[in-house]
């Protein structure tokens, strides 16, 4: 079973710093692997090894994505090769524009049984790429994946709706998005470490793929900014605890919520 | 033709929402709203109850059908009325069914919109992005924009009943590739609907155990509120269910009082609290972001506080 699985490399949220005019700056940020996309990770490299075959990790973004620390991180968690298509364009990309470059690189790459992605994106978190890129190429696809089984023709999964599970019997190769609830990632062990910086990287530039269409953003980003933060009473209780204590039950007394 | 905007839920609560926010942005553009519906007459009935002024009605869905098999429909109706603008509830299915009609036509779903803006003369949304840390403003650029819109968003309205309208009849397109629906496990009911509750005790990471957790419940208790967590208590340790947690991908609370114990107050998390009347914070760490959103602030361990806390509410009554 050969499986692809999709990852986006963002900035890490923790590290944005918020000006006195509500801008924000992502300047300083640690460039991480997406949370979500973790585990679909996972769950590429346990069916795998459970099915046998070869997981490949995709990426798309700016060059950031070739940094080494970057690649080895990605490659530590399991994957036996890694593509990545880079163009300075993608910095801004809407999901339209992130899904056509991924379902062109997945063509090039060839045939495989299966294409995975994680719940959203931990920055933009639209929950859209991997039903698009599924769209895209023709598969069947589905989101909210929270287990996948296949029985040889077809992959058995099971679907986590707001209140159902469903089970579904699907034709591979099919394109799926999984859950938060799917699996919790292994840590990179030394060996995988060690291994990663020896595996394939291959490097694509837009140039490299055939778009089947024009490449412009479908959505105009206005602006981004901080919310505004409501303005709050910030009343620090000091002393002993059942004096504070009492202090704070005077006050919500007085607000009427007790 | 007149404009329209067109409204789409599998949920009839969700779609109500829907239908009174379509109706509000269809005033500015002078477009018609227009439910689609899979479903009976009773759900057509139900559509124009909820103020829709015009029905697609793709047909009642068998059991073995699940709502994804009519994205082909859906697609094919687009192309032939080149609707305005589409809002589908923010469900599972719903972003699954938006993200394949963007794909399918070339558009960009903008998911989850929580603010709608027309003073500039076009639709402006606003949504959540790097956790809930910064709020990003979005216009779709093509002749048609797609968004999803989850619930809590707009008051739902009171419906009208015997209200009715043109109802157009869609006929089903085949899908390219179909899936069998073996089995269908329904999940237990939610036991807790934080969107409602009046007050609201939460634990965060400061909860060194599961069974410490009964703290928290006792405070809830004796204040006739809820308890929520944030997302580590809730996924990872799996100590509460998910419909428990606060935050950027879970629920989004009003309480009149909203109490945390252990809570650090990272975005992810607070993104979710900042419409409580009155916030209390009680954490060891003086230093957490949590008590500059907090109205009344405890620097203290929350096995000190909150037993002292449960007791002075006890003498209270």
């Amino acid at each position: 079973m050969n499986i692809i699985v999709c990852y986006k490399l963002i900035p890490d949220s923790e590290d944005m710093i918020v000006r006195p005019d509500r801008s924000i700056s992502l300047e300083q940020a640690e460039w991480v692997i997406s949370e979500y996309d973790l585990l679909a990770v996972e769950a590429g490299l346990q069916l795998v090894e459970k099915y046998g075959g070869k997981l490949m990790a995709l990426s798309i973004g700016t060059d950031k994505l070739l940094n080494s620390k970057a690649k080895k991180d990605i490659l530590s968690r399991g994957p036996d090769e890694l593509y990545l298509v880079c163009d300075p364009s993608f910095a801004n990309a809407d999901t339209n524009l992130t899904a056509k470059v991924l379902t062109a690189a997945i063509q090039k790459m060839g045939s495989c049984d299966l294409v995975l992605f994680g719940e959203g994106s931990g920055d933009l978190y639209f929950q859209q790429v991997g039903l698009q890129v599924g769209e895209m190429l023709g598969l069947p696809t589905f989101n909210a994946i929270s287990k996948i089984e296949s029985d040889g023709g077809n992959f058995i999964v099971e679907r986590s709706l707001e209140d159902a599970i469903d089970v579904y019997s699907l034709p591979a190769p099919a394109a799926l998005s999984v859950t938060t609830e799917i699996n919790i990632p292994r840590l990179p062990s030394m060996k995988e470490i060690l291994k990663a910086g020896k595996k394939p990287v291959i490097e694509w530039t837009l140039q490299d793929l055939t778009l089947s269409a024009e490449t412009e953003s479908r959505v105009d980003i206005l602006s981004v900014r901080a919310p505004d933060v409501a303005d709050r009473k910030r009343i620090q209780i000091e002393g002993k605890v059942e004096e504070a204590v009492q202090t704070l039950v005077g006050y919500l007394s007085k607000e009427g919520v007790l | 033709m007149a404009k329209e905007f067109w409204v789409f839920s599998e949920k009839p609560a969700l779609l109500a929402e829907l239908t009174v926010n379509a109706l509000e942005l269809s005033k500015a553009e002078g477009a018609i709203v227009a439910a689609v519906v899979i479903g009976n007459q009773q759900a057509i009935d139900q559509a124009f109850a909820l103020g829709a002024q015009k029905v697609y009605a793709l047909g009642e869905k068998s059991e073995d059908v699940i709502y994804d098999d009519y994205v082909p429909t859906f697609v094919s109706l687009v192309k032939s009325k080149q609707p305005a603008l589409i809002i589908i509830g923010a469900t599972r299915q719903g972003k699954a069914i938006a993200g394949r009609i963007s794909a399918a036509l070339d558009l960009s779903a903008i998911t989850d919109a929580k603010y709608f803006d027309q003073s500039s003369g076009s639709l402006e949304i606003t949504h959540l992005v790097f956790g809930g840390g910064a709020i990003r403003t979005e216009k779709a650029n093509t002749a048609t924009a797609i968004l999803t819109q989850g619930a809590g968003i707009v008051d739902a309205p009171q419906p009208t009943p015997g209200a009715s309208g043109e109802v157009e009849q869609v006929a089903f397109v085949q899908p390219a590739w179909k899936i069998s629906l073996t089995e269908r496990k329904q999940k237990p009911p939610a036991s807790v609907n934080l969107a409602v509750a009046k007050k609201v005790v939460c634990a965060g990471r400061g909860i060194a155990k599961k069974e410490d957790l009964a703290i928290v419940f006792e405070l809830a208790e004796l204040l006739g509120g809820e308890v929520a967590a944030t997302r580590p208590l809730t996924e990872g340790l799996d100590w509460l269910p998910r419909e428990r947690y606060i935050g950027v991908s879970g629920a989004t609370i009003k309480p009149d009082l909203y109490i945390s114990l252990g809570v650090s107050g990272q975005a992810q998390h607070t993104v979710g609290i900042t419409d409580s009347r009155v916030i209390v914070a009680i954490d060891k760490d003086k230093d957490a972001p949590i008590f500059s959103q907090a109205d009344y602030g405890i620097v203290g361990d929350l096995y000190q506080v909150a037993p002292a806390l449960i007791a002075a509410l006890k003498a209270r009554k």
